[in-house]
């Protein structure tokens, strides 16, 4: 599991991080999300040992990365922003490599490189060195190198980046894999990624974290972002349009159309999805309007990042 | 460790570094030897001349030996692999620093052909050519050292070659310099101390003297230690 309280990183006189507390188990993909700048990286770096912080604790698998560092770094599997890769060496010699360092025995090293061979798909290239493979074979031998001493919690930086669309769905479904009993942390600028593969998210925002939890959760917290689309009979549109806005559950009207004569398309903001849509069919009734259709709409994740990231651009 | 020390060496071997040095040193030193020193007319049973020129050659292969070091690491992002892989910060400097140590020993072990053909010419002291070859190793592990902290605290390859031989040539011939601008005997004497030429002599000459020994040993262990300080100040 990962464990940080209020982690600071300053280079120099900026912070890069400022009063960011984590906290993730077991069987749990949790997803960093954040503009260019927003500290996501600083903290990958700063729980995988790389970068010690400035303030806080960060205590990962139990053992905490000022006290026990070579515990922490033997519990992570880590894939930076670019993969390392010594290009000079084979994939074979490079994993063989990555076998020596970290305690692999002879005897299970064979399974070892097998077994991250077959799930990252590296077969072709198996032999071939580094420096002549492609983008997308070199991601995936960096992800290699992370899982191949299966490793309790797994931090993995943009993981999919370079990976052509079939890729990014193996690669998704390793992490997947992974992620039932291990602990995972990744970050993406993917936003499709984080609700395909993470059970939670992060919204990272000048170092700190803007939002959190489930998409959903996220979603209801950002209050007044509920939205309907209404396709609505109506006899006098300007009145209807005067009386729709005047209800206390609308927060503002997004869309009135005319579709054709006495019909219309309506989008609303509205407070709250249930007491809203209810407020809405009274309101209907009252004013002698026929609702022919109502949709409740889902604000989107990119709709969510935008009005946080902006927020606090705001700020 | 040793994985890293494996990895280090073969990484040498896989590049044309490696055997250019070995390649350049071994016809460089015979040919300054044999035809520029004139071993035969001399025609005196030692290899002084042979590993008087030692200093000078380290000046410019040892930095070609650490320039890839750190720089390259930093450069291709690998550092970020090494320092979040399971070695304490000694173990991965030191894997680096007995690595290019390794390659040394064998540039230098490619020369005992020379040693052995003219020990059948004349009457060799044995003891004298291995306290010589005990003092050339010395003497590039400390410009290995030196090498290797430069590279650690610049960001490519050809700053650190450059700062790394300008480094190398102050320290060889400061003592030189001193004699030549002629400071007061005191401050002479201190720079002259401090040279890699002063120390190397005695070795070159066959001897052992502890207080040498014991000069290049400071010289490695305090810049493998400030190589440790920059990795730990990194983070």
């Amino acid at each position: 599991m990962i464990q940080a309280e209020g982690i600071e990183k300053k280079y120099g006189s900026f912070k890069a991080v400022d009063d960011v507390s984590i906290s993730i188990g077991r069987g749990e993909i949790v997803g960093l999300l954040g503009p260019n700048g927003a500290g996501k990286t600083t903290i990958m770096k700063i729980l995988t040992g790389y970068h010690l912080p400035t303030k806080g604790t960060a205590v990962i698998n139990s053992y905490d990365v000022y006290k026990e560092p070579l515990k922490v770094k033997e519990s992570i599997g880590y894939l930076p922003e670019t993969a390392p890769l010594y290009t000079d060496l084979t994939v074979n010699e490079y994993l063989s490599f990555i076998c020596d360092v970290r305690k692999i025995g002879k005897d299970k090293r064979k399974e070892a490189i097998d077994r991250v061979i077959s799930e990252c798909g590296l077969e072709q290239v198996i032999n071939r060195p580094i420096d002549n493979i492609s983008k997308g074979y070199r991601q995936r031998t960096g992800l290699a190198q992370a899982i191949i001493h299966s490793p309790e919690i797994l931090v993995l930086d943009e993981p999919t980046s370079g990976l052509d669309p079939n890729q990014i769905i193996e690669i998704r479904k390793l992490i997947q894999k992974i992620g039932k009993d291990k602990t995972i942390i990744l970050s993406t600028h993917i936003l499709q990624e984080v609700e395909a593969v993470c059970n939670r998210v992060l919204i990272l925002n000048q170092g700190k974290i803007a939002a959190r939890g489930t998409t959903e959760e996220i979603r209801r917290e950002m209050k007044g972002d509920f939205r309907y689309s209404i396709e609505l009979k109506a006899e006098d549109s300007e009145k209807a349009r005067a009386s729709l806005s005047g209800l206390d559950t609308v927060n503002e009207i997004l869309k009135f159309n005319t579709s054709s004569k006495g019909f219309f398309e309506i989008r609303l903001s509205v407070k709250d999805e249930l007491s809203s849509g209810e407020a809405i069919f009274d309101w209907a009734v009252k004013n002698n309007c026929k609702i022919l259709s109502m949709i409740p709409e889902k604000v989107s994740l990119e709709d969510l990042f935008i009005k946080l990231t902006n927020q606090g651009e705001g700020k | 460790m040793l994985g890293l020390f494996r990895k280090e060496l073969k990484s040498y071997f896989n590049s044309p570094i490696a055997y250019l040095v070995v390649l350049f040193f071994v016809v460089f030193s015979n040919v300054y030897f044999f035809f520029f020193n004139q071993f035969f007319s001399k025609n005196i049973a030692t290899l002084r001349g042979y590993f008087a020129l030692m200093p000078v050659i380290f000046i410019i292969l040892i930095p070609s030996i650490t320039m890839r070091s750190w720089a390259e690491e930093k450069k291709t992002g690998t550092e970020e692999l090494l320092l979040t892989l399971p070695l304490t910060d000694i173990q991965l400097v030191l894997a680096k620093f007995l690595s290019s140590l390794a390659l040394l020993a064998i540039m230098l072990g490619a020369t005992l052909f020379v040693p052995l053909t003219v020990n059948m010419l004349g009457d060799f002291e044995t003891g004298q050519i291995i306290g010589e070859y005990i003092g050339a190793l010395l003497l590039g592990a400390a410009g290995l050292a030196i090498g290797q902290f430069i590279s650690s605290v610049t960001s490519n390859q050809i700053s650190a070659y450059i700062f790394s031989v300008v480094a190398l040539l102050f320290i060889t011939v400061i003592g030189e310099a001193a004699i030549i601008f002629n400071p007061s005997a005191w401050l002479g004497k201190v720079l002259s101390y401090l040279s890699f030429s002063f120390h190397f002599e005695s070795f070159r000459k066959g001897l052992l003297d502890t207080r040498d020994l014991l000069y290049f040993l400071i010289i490695i262990f305090y810049f493998l230690y400030l190589n440790i300080k920059v990795i730990k100040l990194r983070k």
